[in-house]
């Protein structure tokens, strides 16, 4: 058996080189003096590779992104390294789902008042730049992104079914959500192979956000869900589609839904501007010229948008402010939108001739920029909560699905959300 | 440790008397009455030494984290707000009271039986024909072991594929020989079911080779005389084979239960998330732990959560342990 | 378990009468056995050598496509996954706990089987308690503890706490109660061998099938490890099964990416085992692991 314990002494000669290896693979480096290399944490995808490169030649300072799959798993990274006090990069994304949670450790961010971000206001959509604010008037994130509003929906399938199929006529088509679900209900009885719509649940997200109102959580915080105007009506639409049979009962992002968009099992769905990229990537060649993007029912609305914060752990305060400022500035801001459609949160940049003449080729040239610039402009912004996130999750994603589905009715289904949302305030 | 000097070193009384009755001068003696003290000091302190590396190590990474996750689980203790207010066994009323986590022992409790019970029985039945002549042994022992050497996160993605409803490859079989698909996350029994094949899958093999190992210890000539008599294969399976590997099968019983009771990388891979399904339909106990803690941001439940798991799992390992004992002294 | 000694019985035996000769039927089902263990393997080879499409295909693929090495020049170079350092750093972790869990397990195992000290007993015992508490469990306190030590997103982090283990020394126990004859021991006492040297020089040689087993099973078993790494490493400095969990989480599911990195994942555990396999099947039967 010598040959064993050879092996055993080359993987032993292995593992000691690893290991140096390792040692330099790993640690945010800086800290030992020349140019500090900073690390940015951001999530999906934020378009940022090209600013990246620019900035490090304009600063010398070197950049990493890190970037996590999934909405999902980087809040959950951000809370625990958060609470646990180190692990973060030196800028971190942060979406507004948690935004108001992660205020509650304002302490653990740095107030970019301190770094000169307070000349940045006018740039910003005044609500964007409010948001950025803690309960106590610090600077805690400097605006990215916002969402927007559109459907996606696909020509051909429209005009198998006999509807039109041009963007606008679309989008006289369906000027309420009321409209929209009579759509449906012709679409379903045409002979197209494939539903309406992929499923309910963020729909109803949508229709929730055009209130301009509270989802769940009033501004003190308090559970509403049960007052709720916005919920119960995003309700209602969503019983409609479901009465009706509407949708492919898929759940968002799953792997089902995937496939499903590159197998066009479905006709339209929810497309803020940064579900462009995603479709695209998703159908690929397949899917070129056969999708379009309509104006919503009921007009506006915003679905996602993050800020950029700087956390107390870093190391170089000074140029990780820097970098914030850089990327949600005018050129960051435009860098974004060119690389992955991601809308900017600033008037300025909505309104320049960059946006407003863009046309998205794999859309059949929809001049994406123009439709959802003009309702980002109009945006009233909905009011979230501590826990939003995690509340959207259960009613959404869980109840509202469970009932569309047939695992429940509606009233198990509501009483479903109802209970895991208490939950969830209860601990906040 | 140094090597000490090679001279004899009489051991426990047992050594050969001394060589040679020329008298040896007193120098030897003391060295050899000092390396006697010496030798009794590494016979009585080696073992001590020899175990420590383990209890070091399980007492910083094992033992300290679980008591610390009781301490935590005594409190509210929120991650964001920075909250750690004493709360008692609060916690604990709550998990008692708390549907969500009786629904979540309930999946935990249901897949384990619906996967462990076939799984063993499967293994049995494999095992014993393992244990015949049969040609080309080697390599059905291989075949059946290759599950056990994957990577969980990955098989559990292919079996996520393959399970799935709209695109899944066994909904299209079944629809090809003109049954329905079957909707394998949203309804309980079919999330269970094929969360349950999963587990299977990666252990059936295991199982089988440590029955084989039980198996082949049984004495041949108890199976020839039993053929002698006329008793029937079934009947020599289950009058000497299954009592022979009695303790066996408590063994892998033991080691099930340990791991299907933290059932975790299965289901969340399968449903993407700690939930479980759209009602929590296959969501663990060890699922609702991360989802509190990680999601909800409550550690303190979470950690009630997760103490509560422990206790259980010592709990079923108790009563295995007893029975086996209890087993063993009725032989 | 009676204690039988490894004899060679592994060889076929001659047959001894009909009933324990197998039939048709039996080889039948062994194959199906082996084909349905196989299948989900091969499915992902499949996927993994043909586009993202091939998923929805129907009739599906059956045989590999040729798409392979595109598949897996994307996957190695995927930003998220940071695929080849997972796969670099899951050696690294999965070689340095089977070495240091095969010779702390044995030292702690030869103890407790064939060394008389006071309190063996209850050691033992102490063992097989500590087999069920499921470390996984204790997550939070444990990230806690990492940061005090600084040892996030740092693979000490996922080795340290993984260096020995309790179901290792109890399965080096129950194996050297019968694998290391006493006499061994006492002949070397006998020659004024240390208790160290001892173990080294006598006792180790008469393990080395287990220690085969369990650093075969402790290789795998880490490099398996899914819970831990993904809540203490972080996609930065991933192991390969964070990595896996990266391709998987993205907000679009390309398939043929997916299974190329589980094809990846699993490749090097199915050649450690085509290399060592015979151990471990001979470990397995030989009853290292025997209750």
């Amino acid at each position: 058996m010598s040959k064993h314990t050879r092996g055993m002494r080359s993987v032993a000669a292995a593992v000691s080189s690893g290991a140096l290896l390792t040692a330099v693979a790993c640690g945010n480096g800086g800290g030992d003096g020349g140019d500090p290399e900073l690390v940015i944490e951001t999530f999906g995808t934020f378009g940022y590779e090209k600013l990246l490169q620019e900035f490090e030649e304009d600063t010398g300072i070197t950049v990493e992104e890190r970037t996590y799959g999934e909405l999902e798993d980087w809040n959950e990274q951000l809370t625990q390294n958060l609470s646990a006090g180190s692990g973060l990069g030196d800028v971190v994304a942060v979406e507004e789902g948690i935004l108001l949670d992660v205020m509650q450790s304002q302490d653990s961010f740095h107030d970019l008042y301190d770094y000169g971000a307070g000349s940045m206001e006018d740039h910003f959509l005044d609500w964007k730049w409010e948001m950025g604010h803690t309960p106590s008037g610090r600077l805690l994130g400097l605006g990215t992104d916002i969402g927007g509003m559109a459907v996606c929906y696909r020509t051909d399938y429209f005009e198998q079914a006999g509807l039109p199929s041009d963007r606008e006529e679309v989008s006289e088509l369906w000027q309420t959500w009321d409209d929209f679900v009579e759509v449906g209900v012709e679409f379903s009885e045409s002979d197209v192979d494939a539903a309406f719509a992929d499923t309910t649940t963020e729909y109803s997200n949508a229709i929730m956000r055009q209130s301009g109102d509270v989802m769940f959580l009033d501004q003190e915080n308090e559970l509403v869900i049960e007052e709720s105007d916005s919920v119960e009506r995003a309700w209602d639409i969503a019983g409609r589609m479901i009465e009706e049979d509407l949708t492919a009962e898929l759940e968002m992002w799953s792997d089902d839904w995937t496939a499903a968009i590159q197998s066009g099992a479905f006709a339209t769905m929810p497309c803020p501007s940064w579900m462009l990229g995603q479709i695209e990537e998703n159908a690929g060649e397949e899917g070129e010229g056969k999708w379009d993007v309509a104006r919503v029912p009921g007009d506006g609305g915003n679905w996602g948008g993050s800020w950029l914060a700087v956390p107390e752990q870093t190391d170089h305060p000074e140029e990780a402010a820097q970098l914030a400022q850089f990327l949600t500035g005018p050129e960051g801001h435009l860098g974004a939108w060119e690389a992955r459609n991601n809308l900017p949160s600033s008037p300025e940049t909505l309104q320049s001739d960059e946006v407003q003449n863009h046309t998205n080729p794999y859309f059949n040239d929809a001049p994406v920029g123009e439709i959802y610039a003009q309702g980002a402009m109009d945006l009233e912004p909905t009011h979230f909560g501590i826990g939003h996130f995690a509340i959207q999750q259960s009613t959404n994603t869980e109840a509202l699905l469970s009932w569309e589905q047939g695992q429940a009715d509606r009233e198990e289904a509501w009483e479903q959300a109802v209970q895991d949302a208490e939950r969830i305030a209860e601990n906040n | 440790m140094r090597v000490r000097n090679r001279g004899a070193a009489p051991d426990d009384g047992n050594a050969p008397p001394a060589r040679g009755a020329s008298a040896p001068p007193p120098d030897p003696d003391r060295a050899a009455r000092r390396s006697r003290l010496w030798s009794q000091l590494d016979l009585k302190l080696s073992p001590y030494l020899f175990v420590s590396p383990y209890f070091l190590l399980f007492g910083v990474f094992g033992l300290f984290p679980v008591l610390f996750t009781f301490w935590i689980s005594l409190h509210d203790w929120g991650l964001l707000a920075g909250k750690q207010e004493f709360v008692g066994l609060d916690n604990y009323a709550f998990l008692l009271g708390d549907e969500k986590f009786w629904n979540a022992l309930a999946n935990t409790l249901g897949i384990f039986f619906l996967a462990i019970v076939p799984q063993l029985m499967l293994a049995l039945l494999l095992a014993d024909t393992l244990n015949r002549s049969i040609r080309l042994r080697g390599f059905f022992r291989v075949g059946i072991i290759i599950p056990y050497v994957t990577s969980i996160a990955a098989m559990a993605i292919i079996f996520g594929q393959l399970f799935g409803r709209e695109f899944g490859l066994i909904n299209y079989g079944l629809e090809t020989l003109g049954m329905g698909g079957i909707d394998w996350q949203n309804n309980r029994l079919a999330s269970w079911t094929a969360i349950a094949v999963m587990i299977d899958w990666r252990w059936l093999g295991f199982n089988t080779l440590i029955y084989l190992a039980a198996m082949q210890a049984i004495p041949r000539d108890m199976f020839e005389a039993a053929a002698i008599d006329g008793a029937s294969r079934l009947r020599q399976f289950f009058q000497i084979t299954v009592p022979m590997v009695r303790p066996t099968i408590m063994f892998t019983v033991i080691i099930s239960t340990i791991g299907q009771m933290q059932l975790f990388t299965e289901p969340v891979i399968f449903g993407q998330g700690y939930g479980g399904g759209t009602q929590g339909q296959f969501q663990t106990v060890a699922m609702l732990m991360f989802e509190e803690a990680m999601g909800a941001q409550n550690f303190g439940y979470g950690s009630a959560i997760a103490w509560v798991i422990f206790l259980l799992i010592v709990v079923f390992a108790l009563v295995n342990v007893l029975s086996v004992g209890r087993i063993r002294s009725a032989n | 378990m009676s204690a039988r000694t490894r004899t060679a019985r592994r060889r076929a035996a001659p047959a001894t009468g009909g009933a324990r000769q197998a039939g048709p039927v039996t080889y039948v089902a062994l194959s199906l056995t082996v084909l349905l263990s196989v299948f989900p393997l091969y499915w992902m080879v499949v996927i993994a050598t043909r586009g993202n499409a091939a998923i929805a295909q129907r009739p599906p693929a059956v045989l590999p496509g040729t798409n392979f090495a595109d598949n897996l020049s994307e996957t190695l170079q995927n930003p998220q996954a940071n695929f080849a350092l997972g796969l670099l750093n899951s050696a690294i972790v999965a070689s340095i706990t089977a070495v240091s869990v095969v010779l702390f397990c044995s030292l702690a195992g030869f103890a407790l089987a064939k060394l008389q000290f006071t309190g063996r007993n209850v050691i033992t015992l102490g063992v097989v308690l500590t087999m069920m508490v499921p470390v996984q469990l204790a997550v939070i306190p444990m990230l806690i503890m990492m940061d005090t030590l600084d040892w996030r997103g740092q693979l000490q982090a996922v080795i340290v706490p993984f260096m020995v283990t309790g179901f290792g020394v109890f399965m080096m126990r129950q194996y050297a109660l019968q694998g290391v004859p006493t006499e061994l021991i006492e002949s070397a006492r006998v020659d004024g061998c240390s208790m160290t040297r001892t173990f080294f020089s006598v006792v180790l040689p008469a393990l080395r099938p287990a220690m085969a087993v369990l650093g075969l099973l402790t290789f795998m078993q880490n490099w398996n490890e899914f819970i831990w790494p993904i809540a203490v490493l972080g996609p930065d400095n991933p192991t390969v099964q964070v990595s896996i969990n990266q391709l998987n989480q993205g907000y679009v599911s390309d398939f043929s990416l997916m299974f190329t990195g589980a094809t990846l994942a699993t490749a090097p555990l199915l050649l450690v085992f085509v290399v060592f396999g015979r151990h471990l099947i001979g470990g397995i039967m030989e009853g290292a692991i025997k209750g």
